[in-house]
């Protein structure tokens, strides 16, 4: 059978520690291949070795090599597309279709295809009104839809998609999960995709590698193990009941007449709205909706008419120093929450102004290694995987130790382990530091037992609900 | 750090980059500027606004020069700075471009003497020569510097010096010391 | 008018006003720039900016100048009030009419840029809004763990560079993975052109501001 085959691959970041030794795996062409592992585990330094990115950008190739049909990679170029796992930073032109152009040029396709190709990439993914909106106006679902126009555009035969999903709302997600499988059976695509959330995969893969971290290996799953791995993502059919707010709860924070806007666009209307104090409240909502915004608005990064009250204060008079040691923001972007440079120097950070002393020095280590992060201390922040990101930025939040902790999107890009640690970590301190949460997710499996409270975000409204 | 002769595209990123973010930076400074220049305006000493601010308004290029150590990067990151405010819309409109491409010069000067052998205190010590030097004489003819009396002139230098020293060597250095113990530059 | 000329006008103009000292010709440029922002369709709201932004450096030297200058030159303090306009205006019909992708695609053409400065300039240059936003976001990222970042601590700096040293990072794998290779041929969409009027105009419009330049006051 034709195949992609990696070859006595052995990768390393750090002397000592390889990510991968000795892997030698084929993976079938024209088929859809599934690449899972714990988070940290060298998905994404796989898939950009395969691209070729990897050693030129990092890491170091100690031998090995990727050959498509027994022929070297890097001798015929533009075969294999890849989609960031991170929707930023992923674009050099300004809008879509000045992307695409970009792209085009680059592959030297005649001006004169060009327009059809365009056209026809944007119509693929159900994009065609986003061709000429500016890339920093879009929302993170709309950025990966884009993204995956410029791979269609590409046309190469190789597909390569880094979590495409993870801040996806689920009814986009299975919109963009069809036109990828349209994209093996109509255009004979190879497609390799790196996830963690199974769902609706089941029919969809060919077949499934699994990275073992444990000896540096990648093996492709048996029918059998295959079964055992997609059980544990069953369908989300059943719907829990959650509570609704009780009159005996104390507000939090209060929207009185609140007006958001964003670019002339209505996001939020609404005359009053409340969160409770010393619950957890989950935001569940479209991407694009204003979620992020909202939490923006809370602690002072975005302009709203209206007022907000925190602790019956209103957030306007507040100087946002006072402001920001009342209330604590996850941003959905990890990065933007890292000042120092390692992972241990962020801890101390955190430490040196914390406003709770909840958090002791064997608590936090106990925590690193629930998270699975304790070797990691002395690694450059920027450099961990995203998963790793997403945990150490909730842990720093955490010690920080807010009344008010908003999270955006903290379960993103989270293995089954680490989604659970993460949960009982919130969970437990909020408890103890007596910590009112409210969180935005995508990623809803199981989330009924940790969570308060449900807040719909949906037609310019916000509102509770009593399923999740 | 690494010694490459090169441009790659992603140095160049990175010194765009840093361009725009020291035009950002050059923006508020002219806030600065025009506040200091209302401040001493009443007591005739307006044209010291411009040398105070100075220092601010050429760190990009010695920062550039010292993170890249490709020759040509101090010219590049601070007349790349320099574009970036202009299209900003900075209140210097298109002689922003000017004042950055003498400048960019003046610093790039300073990184030349060295023969791009070494980065530490001399270099900067050089950088700051040179670009107090070349934005001075610049301004002789912008700003109408020469119709000054000598003391105000010599009063000037000495302030435009103190502020690219500050600015453009000691802040510089701290935070190429930071980066530098971070490994984050080599890449 | 192409855009690399157009800047080249510009940059010339803006050089020989510093070296002059005519007010007349200012004010003939200054209202040359605003009539032509104004057929370029340039909003009221743009056009009232331009009068107010370089106001207060402007006054700044008038008065220095004016009131403090060993001469009390008169002439001389309205020259350098009006020169700040020129550069503004001049500037704006500049910025304000062509955007960094014509520029650079100018420059990639009809220049021979190599096509690795054009587009990763621009790559750059497209995340500005970003830009913007990472600063605000940093010092508020920094208050919630109880630092505040000031203008002049090294640690904001420090903190937005590794933000610079890690997109640009990022970027160029995009880019590499969206097909560019350096120092690669591509072909162009638009092609940009340098006509004989492009020409023409720069000459024209040169040599027509010498007169007043030189001979008016
Ligand atoms: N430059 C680097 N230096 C040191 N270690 C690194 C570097 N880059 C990545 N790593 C480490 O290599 C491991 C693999 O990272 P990678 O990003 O491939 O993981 P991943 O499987 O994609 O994880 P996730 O599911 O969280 O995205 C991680 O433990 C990460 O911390
Ligand atoms: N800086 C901006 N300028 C203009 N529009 C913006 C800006 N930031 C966001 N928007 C728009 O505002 C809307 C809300 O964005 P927001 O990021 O709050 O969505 P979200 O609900 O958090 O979505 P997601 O689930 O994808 O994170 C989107 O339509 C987005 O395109
Ligand atoms: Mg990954
Ligand atoms: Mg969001």
């Amino acid at each position: 059978m034709h195949s992609l085959t990696v070859n006595n691959l052995t990768f390393k970041y750090q002397p000592d520690a390889p990510i991968f030794e000795n892997v030698n795996i084929a993976l079938p062409l024209n088929q859809f291949n599934v690449l899972v592992g714990p988070s940290g585990s060298g998905k994404s330094t796989l898939l950009k070795i395969i691209a070729g990115l990897y050693p030129q950008f990092g890491g170091n190739l100690i031998s090995g090599n990727i050959t498509i049909d027994g022929i070297n990679l890097s001798t015929n170029q533009h075969q294999i597309a890849m989609l960031f796992q991170n929707p930023n930073q992923q674009f050099t032109m300004d809008t879509p279709r000045n992307e695409l152009i970009f792209v085009l040029e680059n592959l030297q396709v005649k001006p004169s295809e060009m327009n059809a190709r365009i056209t026809e990439s944007l119509n693929f993914v159900d994009c065609t009104e986003l061709a000429d909106q500016n890339f920093n106006t879009l929302s993170g679902g709309e950025k990966q839809k884009v993204a995956l126009a410029v791979i269609v555009a590409m046309d190469s035969s190789v597909i390569l998609l880094d979590e495409p999903f993870a801040s996806i709302d689920p009814g986009a997600r299975n919109h963009l999960l069809a036109k990828l499988t349209e994209l093996r059976d109509k255009h004979h695509k190879t497609i390799i995709l790196a996830e963690h959330d199974l769902h609706g995969y089941q029919e969809i893969a060919d077949q499934v590698f699994q990275i073992n971290p444990g000896d540096s290996n990648i093996v492709a799953l048996t029918q059998d193990a295959k079964k055992k791995l997609f059980s544990q993502f069953k369908p989300i059919t059943m719907t829990t009941r959650i509570k609704l707010p009780s009159e005996y709860d104390q507000p939090v924070i209060t929207l009185d007449h609140f007006h958001l806007t964003q670019q002339n666009k209505t996001l939020l209307e609404q005359s009053k709205f409340t969160f409770f104090k010393n619950k957890i409240t989950l935001i569940t909502g479209e991407n694009g909706i204003g979620k992020s915004t909202l939490f923006n608005a809370i602690i002072k990064l975005t302009p709203y008419q209206g007022k907000i009250l925190v602790s019956g204060h209103d957030v306007k008079s507040m100087k946002q120093k006072k402001l920001t040691r009342q209330v604590g923001l996850v941003f959905q972007e990890a990065e933007n929450q890292f000042m120092a440079i390692t992972v241990a120097e962020e801890i101390e950070l955190s430490k040196k102004h914390r406003l709770t002393t909840y958090f002791t020095d064997q608590l936090i280590k106990d925590s690193l290694s629930r998270l699975n992060l304790s070797d990691r201390l002395d690694q450059v922040v920027y450099s961990l995987s995203e998963g790793q990101k997403k945990k150490l930025q909730i842990l720093l939040m955490l010690i920080s130790g807010q009344q008010i902790l908003l999270l955006d999107e903290p379960l993103r890009g989270l293995d089954i382990d680490s989604l659970a640690a993460v949960l009982v970590l919130i969970k437990k301190a909020s408890l103890a530091q007596q910590q009112t949460v409210i969180m935005i997710s995508h990623q809803l499996t199981d989330l009924a037992k940790w969570i308060d409270y449900h807040v719909l975000f949906a037609q310019q409204q916000l509102s509770y609900q009593e399923v999740l | 750090m690494n010694q490459r002769a090169r441009w790659h595209v992603r140095d160049i990123i990175l010194l765009a980059l840093i361009g725009i973010l020291f035009g950002v930076i050059f923006l508020g400074t002219n806030f600065i500027y025009d506040g200091l220049t209302v401040a001493l305006t009443p007591v005739g000493l307006a044209p010291l606004a411009n040398d105070i601010s100075m220092g601010l308004w050429i760190m990009a290029g010695p920062l550039a020069g010292f993170m890249l150590r490709i020759p040509g990067a101090g010219f590049l990151g601070e007349f790349l700075a320099a574009v970036g405010e202009m299209f900003f819309g900075g209140q210097w409109g298109a002689s922003t471009m000017i004042s950055g491409a003498i400048q960019g010069v003046a610093i790039e000067l300073g990184f030349t003497l060295t023969g791009y052998r070494f980065y530490n205190w001399i270099t900067l010590l050089l950088t700051t020569l040179t670009s107090t030097v070349g934005t001075f004489a610049w301004d002789m003819f912008r700003n109408g510097y020469a119709a000054f009396s000598p003391k105000m002139l010599f009063l000037l230098l000495v302030v435009r010096f103190i502020s690219i020293f500050f600015f453009g060597g000691i802040l510089v250095k701290l935070i190429t010391s930071l980066l530098e113990r971070s490994h984050v530059l080599h890449r | 008018m192409n855009a690399s000329l157009k800047l080249l006008l510009v940059l010339l103009i803006s050089l020989e006003v510093s070296f002059t000292q005519s007010l007349s010709a200012n004010l003939i440029l200054i209202t040359g720039s605003l009539f032509y922002l104004m057929i370029h369709k340039t909003s009221f709201r743009s056009l009232l900016l331009l009068g107010v932004v370089p106001f207060l450096p402007a006054l700044g030297l008038f008065v220095t100048i004016y009131y403090f200058s060993p001469d009390h030159d008169l002439h001389f303090a309205w020259v350098l009030f009006t020169r700040m306009y020129v550069y503004v205006t001049a500037g704006a019909s500049f910025t304000l009419t062509s955007t960094p992708l014509d520029l650079a695609l100018s420059l990639e053409q009809n220049w021979h840029l190599p096509s690795k400065f054009a587009y990763g300039t621009l790559a750059a240059f497209n995340m500005l809004p970003k830009i913007k936003s990472a600063i605000v976001t940093i010092r508020t990222a920094g208050l919630m763990r109880g630092i505040v970042l000031s203008w002049w601590s090294p640690q904001l700096y420090f903190k937005a560079i590794l933000v610079a040293l890690n997109w640009s990072e990022n970027l160029a794998q995009a880019m590499i993975s969206h097909g560019f290779v350096e120092d690669q041929p591509r072909t162009f969409y638009r092609q940009i052109k340098i006509t004989i009027i492009d020409y023409s105009m720069l000459i024209v419009i040169i040599l027509a501001i010498q007169l007043p330049i030189w001979l008016l006051p």
